[in-house]
């Protein structure tokens, strides 16, 4: 026969000690949260701000660094600039991205899964990548396109100059769709089709519906997309590096990277960066404003089923168009950096004798850095994505089932780096942590915390995400059945998240394999990463091998991308694979 | 200097043919290792066989041969070549030293300032090298002190396309370039990044004033960053002629192939003279040191003329047909002109050309 | 000529047959109830009236247009019907009013006229104090309301709800329901209606079609078809029922354990045939004492028994036989379990179904 009775020392909950036990332990959880999330966060953004109004050497608080830094008419331009690079580029990323989202979430346009496929393929590519192809085809005189163009129509000069605003813009937005495509598919792919219906039904048709009802419906996600694209267009480093400098204008990152020379200025630099986190916080109270009261999920749980609006011939010419993106973010830039990557000389164009395995044996065996420049990439990335995952789940955890008080104080930290550009973050974490005592400056653990930073708002979102829609009722089961808290997580939680962990972990995985902008500042000698490489490869204009190096790094992301959501049963976008 | 096995030889002798024709072959038999050499050797090994070495003397592949070339001479000793221009390896450096955290043993930079900066603030180790007195006399003697020493020279001249641009056609001298003619069509490196450009500017500027440049500027020259940005700006099409050619990687490429030529401005090339000082407490310095000899070595010498750049031992001759410092007339700014001149013309340029 | 005419509408995805030869006439402002359980084929007739979908085979027509057929269809929106949907669909991004206006604006109505129209409408649904809110703001049965409002305003020819209840708690679907066949009277819509419980169906619609398995099994009155079922499956759906199968000899049909005459029947049941009855839990009388009339009595033991507050839901069994039935009695009638008692059967009020 059994013991059903209760435990003592459990009925006794009134007692001091045992009042005490439990308040220890949340709090002593929230204290070892908030210290990793001050370490990795607030420390860095506020000895940035010190810093900003620290006289060098000394100390002593002074205004200097931001009348230097904002007194001449050359960084104010840069600023401008910055400005002008983050609108367009929000404006043709949603261009590009918004309708072909709608296309493969609500309609029957044919080919989803290559315009996927080709989207993900954008997404994988680095900008300063992308800047490089498009400088191979729309370089002034030596482009490709431009070369066409000649040759058809006889002119003596290129139509396409690469080297402009215009060029810059174009560059970054086709690989900055990617984000605008995925938050509005997303959102798209939760709306009812009766939503559509009862617009339908009262006399609105296709073009009409979409404008006023569906497109409406996913606001918010726009909105995010479009503040996504111009923060990640601001905060750019190696694209504008690429090509503005050579079209002779600068940008903010850029002009931020020469307060890194000689002497170095910290102190310059991060009263130059502050208007970046200025605009960044204003963007998001600029979206809270726009959304407002209205709700946009739709509020009743049935009826969600999803049905595709049949286009007829029209899609056909939406294919056209996710075609024509596709073709300047992928099929262009791609073609012409394997055409280089195999070339002995890219300018020579596409002949049988210009072909060469020489650039990848090069860079395989007779480049020291090469290889472990790119084992590091990877290594990085892996352990960027296993910390940052780790660390959003368990604040996740905490947040979602209110374990703490002021557990929102843990989310909002988790967000805020998203509030800092990426190169901003980099110096906070150089100012904070790579001089003595920590003297991080180097090592791939100031690397590698940099990452987690920059990548803990995706992180964080994708952790909240999954657990919000694990029902608490599961665990509570194996609680009342007498195990622990930490059993159910262990054997009840863990498992169910397993496949939506994965995908946040490629998630993270991905663009933390082509960061440079805050690579750039962290990296020491025998820390390189790709995109460093890739960024010095091109200082001394050394196209072929350079494109060697860059179709390495796409193969080996695409290989590990690919695996992993083979193994997850589910794309980038973490949708069932059908 | 060092013994040369068969081994050695064939390997060394293919690699040269893999890097192309027309190659000084090993004719001489080298010495063997000197005692003093023995001995670094040994004591580098016991460190842990490793360098790490920042250059901008070179472009990547020149750098990556000497490296191997290194290893071969002396094996279990790792060479890490990090190639950058030279601001950034300064810059690179200056960040390690400020953060107390020293990572490279031996900088190479195209910049004498650089140099001489870091030697004001203690940041470069003293030692003299055997080999230093070996060198041509034009590279002896910069630093009394012993802390940093000529390694390499190199040469800039202007380049220019050949299937573009007729060799009447072409310009032949530095003021040339200020024709409208060429307005669109010239490449130049920026002295914000590149040591050799600074010295380039700095020289015209000697030469000709800062009025130079103004005029320059309307011609709407393509700004890259290193000076080998130019070459490949005249490789791509993209721009006839190279402003700031350095001769090193325009002659070789010329040697892939590609439809390139060199001309030596009537006014004089500009000859730039560039150092490489071992970093006080760099964590290998008896590597360091052995790599400072090896520079200064006719080996050392032979794969800088196999990459058409100046040879800085008189033993070791350019390749035929290919014009050598000795045989030009050259224009260069003196040390001091350097230290003080470059940051200015940094300065200016960035007035000028708007970045 | 009918308001809505379907004429052997069918349905094929594949190899399933979801509707199968649908056949149904509505007048002008009727109101009919597409009632039957879940994968009926309900939904898709109704989706294939709004147009949302082709029928396979067969014709929807409107005062004699045809709206819908195998060959071509007109698209909703330009059908001039209205459709509440079971989610409601009320788009969360615009205010109630604003939801209520956007068929008429469609409609290119003057924006005075639009907002004059909204109010009053507004108004009919109880709703216009809450018109600038948001629907999250708003509770299930007024986002309900809401949804009906937007329908209604436009004067459809034909409004089609798709089980629009379901999401509602008990109390509020019975306010509801009223709500619904009250705001049809007051404008005289037809109506199609489509549920899977018969109660609503029963409350709100002037005829059911029963349907299952992608077929209609019976259409007719609500009261017809509770007291006149044709089919086992519209007895069993509608109302709770017993089924008895007695077996006649020409004089008497002998069910198991009691008997009741041939002549008490309003039909014959052919000697030697077998017959099944519905009959009604509450069509049957279950007293202490024996009737007067044995004929149509038996004597029956109680096997289980549940009080409901507004009657007793007893299961019995005849003394002589292994058969349960249900009956129903009022409050007051208390038997306990294992006791006898006489269960009377009242003839007419048992539906011969087969």
């Amino acid at each position: 026969m059994t013991d059903n009775s209760l435990d003592v020392r459990a009925v006794n909950f009134a007692g001091v000690a045992s009042r005490l036990r439990r308040l220890d332990a949340s709090m002593l959880l929230w204290l070892a949260l908030i210290a990793v999330l001050v370490f990795l966060i607030l420390n860095p953004v506020l000895r940035l701000i010190v810093s900003s109004l620290q006289e060098t050497d000394t100390g002593h608080f002074t205004l200097a660094n931001y009348r230097s830094a904002y007194g001449s008419l050359r960084h104010l331009e840069s600023l401008a600039h910055s400005l002008e690079l983050g609108v367009g580029v929000a404006i043709l990323a949603t261009c590009f991205g918004v309708p072909i989202a709608w296309a493969i979430s609500r309609t029957d346009m044919p080919c989803k899964a290559f315009v996927r496929l080709m989207v993900f393929a954008a997404f994988v590519t680095p900008p300063y990548l992308g800047a490089i192809g498009w400088i191979l085809l729309a370089g002034p005189n030596s482009g490709w396109l431009n070369k066409v163009w000649m040759a058809l129509t006889g002119a003596s000069h290129g139509i396409f100059n690469i080297y402009s605003m215009t060029g810059l813009i174009l560059v970054v937005a086709v690989t900055s769709f990617p984000y605008t495509f995925v938050f509005t598919s997303s959102a798209l792919d939760l709306v009812s089709s009766e939503m559509e219906d009862a617009a339908n039904i009262l006399g609105a048709r296709t073009l009409r519906t979409t404008l006023r009802i569906t497109l409406p419906l996913v606001t918010p996600a726009i909105i995010g997309g479009i503040i996504i694209s111009f923060l990640e267009a601001i905060a750019l480093f190696g694209a504008p590096a690429l090509i503005a400098l050579p079209a002779r204008f600068n940008v903010v990152s850029t002009q931020l990277w020469q307060f890194f020379e000689y002497p170095v200025r910290v102190e310059e630099a991060a009263a130059y960066a502050m208007p970046l986190l200025a605009i960044t916080v204003l963007m998001f109270w600029v979206q809270r404003r726009i959304l407002g009261r209205r709700g946009y999920t739709s509020v009743t749980g049935k009826g969600s089923e999803r049905r595709m609006i049949a286009l007829g011939p029209w899609r056909w010419a939406m294919l056209a168009y996710a075609l024509m993106v596709c073709a300047l973010s992928v099929f262009l830039p791609m073609l012409v950096l394997i055409q280089a990557a195999f070339a002995k000389a890219w300018g020579r164009g596409f002949s049988l004798d210009n072909l060469t395995l020489h650039n990848f044996y090069y860079l395989l065996f007779e480049q020291t850095q090469a290889k472990q420049t790119i084992i590091n990439t990877f290594l990085y990335a892996a352990i960027t994505a296993f910390a940052a995952i780790s660390l959003t789940l368990a604040i996740a955890y905490v947040v979602n089932r209110k374990l703490v008080p002021f557990s929102n104080v843990l989310a909002f930290l988790c967000m805020a780096p998203f509030v800092v550009p990426g190169i901003v973050l980099a110096i906070g974490f150089y100012a904070a942590y790579a001089s003595p005592p920590l003297a991080l400056y180097g090592t791939a653990t100031i690397l590698i915390l940099g990452f987690t930073t920059r990548f803990l708002p995706i992180a964080y979102t994708s952790s909240a995400a999954g657990l919000r829609s694990i029902n608490p009722e599961m665990e509570e089961a194996v609680r009342v059945l007498g195990g622990s808290r930490l059993l159910a997580i262990r054997k009840v939680l863990i498992p169910l998240l397993k496949k939506s962990l994965a995908g946040a972990w490629i998630l993270v995985f991905i663009p933390a394999t082509r960061e440079l902008s805050s690579a750039i500042f962290l990296v020491g000698p025998n820390t390189r990463v790709i995109s460093v490489m890739l960024y010095d490869l091109s200082e001394e204009g050394n196209f072929e091998v350079l494109a060697a190096l860059g179709v390495i790094l796409l193969v080996v992301t695409v290989v590990i991308a690919a695996i992993g959501s083979k193994v997850i049963g589910r794309d980038f976008m973490l949708r069932r694979n059908s | 200097m060092f013994p040369i096995q068969r081994r050695d030889f064939i390997i060394g002798g293919s690699a040269l043919l893999a890097l192309g024709p027309n190659r000084n072959a090993w004719a001489q038999a080298a010495p063997a290792m000197t005692p003093h050499e023995k001995e670094l050797y040994e004591a580098a090994k016991k460190e842990g066989g490793e360098l790490t070495w920042y250059t901008a003397q070179s472009d990547d592949i020149t750098a990556q041969a000497l490296g191997r070339s290194f290893e071969k001479v002396y094996p279990g000793i790792k060479v890490n070549v990090l190639r950058t221009t030279a601001q950034v390896a300064y810059q690179r450096v200056t960040q390690e030293i400020k953060a107390s955290a020293i990572q490279c043993d031996v900088l190479s930079t195209t910049d004498i300032g650089h140099c001489v900066a870091l030697k004001a603030n203690g940041s470069l180790e003293k030692y003299v090298p055997e080999n230093s007195s070996k060198v041509l006399d034009i590279y002896k003697n910069y630093d009394p002190d012993g802390t940093y020493f000529v390694t390499s020279a190199g040469m800039i001249g202007i380049g220019y396309n050949t299937s573009k641009v007729k060799e009447a056609d072409a310009p032949k001298n530095w003021t040339d370039l200020l024709d409208p003619k060429w307005k669109d069509n010239i490449a130049l490196g920026h002295p914000g990044f590149s040591g050799y450009v600074g010295t380039w500017t700095l020289t015209l500027r000697n030469q000709y004033g800062w009025d130079f440049f103004e005029k320059l500027a309307k011609n709407n020259p393509r700004v890259g960053r290193s000076i080998n940005d130019t070459v490949t700006m005249l490789n791509a099409g993209e721009s006839e002629i190279a402003g700031s050619g350095p001769v090193g990687t325009l002659m070789e490429s010329v040697q892939k192939g590609n439809p390139l030529a060199m001309i030596y401005p009537t006014d004089g090339t500009v000859l730039i003279i560039a150092p490489s000082g071992i970093m006080k407490g760099c964590k290998h310095p008896n590597a360091a040191r052995l790599y400072m000899e090896f520079l200064m070595s006719a080996g050392a010498s032979q794969i800088w003329v196999d990459h058409f750049n100046e040879t800085i031992r008189p033993e070791v001759s350019a390749p035929k047909g290919v014009k050598s410092a000795k045989d030009l007339k050259t224009i260069r700014p003196t040390v001091d002109q350097i230290v003080k001149g470059i940051p200015e013309v940094i300065k200016q340029w960035r007035d000028t050309f708007g970045v | 000529m009918s308001r809505l005419k379907l004429t052997g509408v069918s349905k094929r995805y594949g190899d399933f047959l979801a509707v199968d030869g649908i056949d149904l006439e509505l007048q002008s402002g009727e109101f009919v109830s597409l009632l039957g359980p879940s994968g009926c084929g309900k939904t898709t007739t109704l989706r294939m009236i709004a147009g949302f979908v082709d029928p396979t085979l067969g014709a929807i027509e409107m005062d004699g247009q045809i709206l819908s057929s195998p060959s071509g269809s007109v698209p909703p929106d330009r059908r001039q019907m209205s459709m509440i949907f079971q989610s409601y669909a009320i788009w969360p991004n615009m205010t109630v009013e604003q939801n209520v206006a956007f068929g008429l604006e469609l409609r290119k109505i003057a924006r005075a006229e639009v907002k004059r129209r909204v109010g009053e409408m507004l108004e009919v649904v109880h709703m216009n104090h809450l018109a600038d809110r948001y629907p999250a703001e708003l509770s299930g049965g007024q986002q309900q309301r809401v949804a009906l409002a937007r329908a209604i305003v436009i004067r459809p020819s034909v409004l089609l709800l798709d089980e629009p209840l379901s999401n509602l708690d008990a109390t509020l679907r019975e306010e509801m329901r009223f709500e619904i066949r009250r705001l049809h009277d007051e404008f005289h819509v037809t109506t199609v209606y489509v549920t899977h419980d018969q109660a609503e169906a029963m409350v709100t619609s002037d005829r059911i079609a029963v349907m299952n398995h992608g077929r209609i099994e019976q259409v007719d009155v609500p009261r017809a078809l509770y007291d006149r079922p044709k089919t086992r499956f519209v007895a069993g759906f509608i109302g709770r029922t017993n089924f008895i199968e007695g077996s006649s000899d020409g004089h008497q049909i002998a069910f198991d354990g009691f008997a009741l005459p041939q002549s008490s029947f309003e039909r014959d049941v052919a000697a030697g045939s077998k017959a099944v009855f519905s009959v009604r839990p509450h069509s049957m009388r279950l007293s202490e004492t024996p009737p007067a009339e044995r004929n149509g009595a038996v004597g029956v033991v109680v096997v289980e028994r549940a009080f409901l507050g507004e009657h007793w839901d007893y299961v019995v069994r005849p003394r002589d036989g292994a058969q349960t039935l249900r009956v129903t009695t009022s409050p007051m009638q208390d038997f306990p379990i294992g006791a006898t008692a006489w269960l009377e059967f009242e003839p007419r009020q048992m539906a011969l179904i087969a």
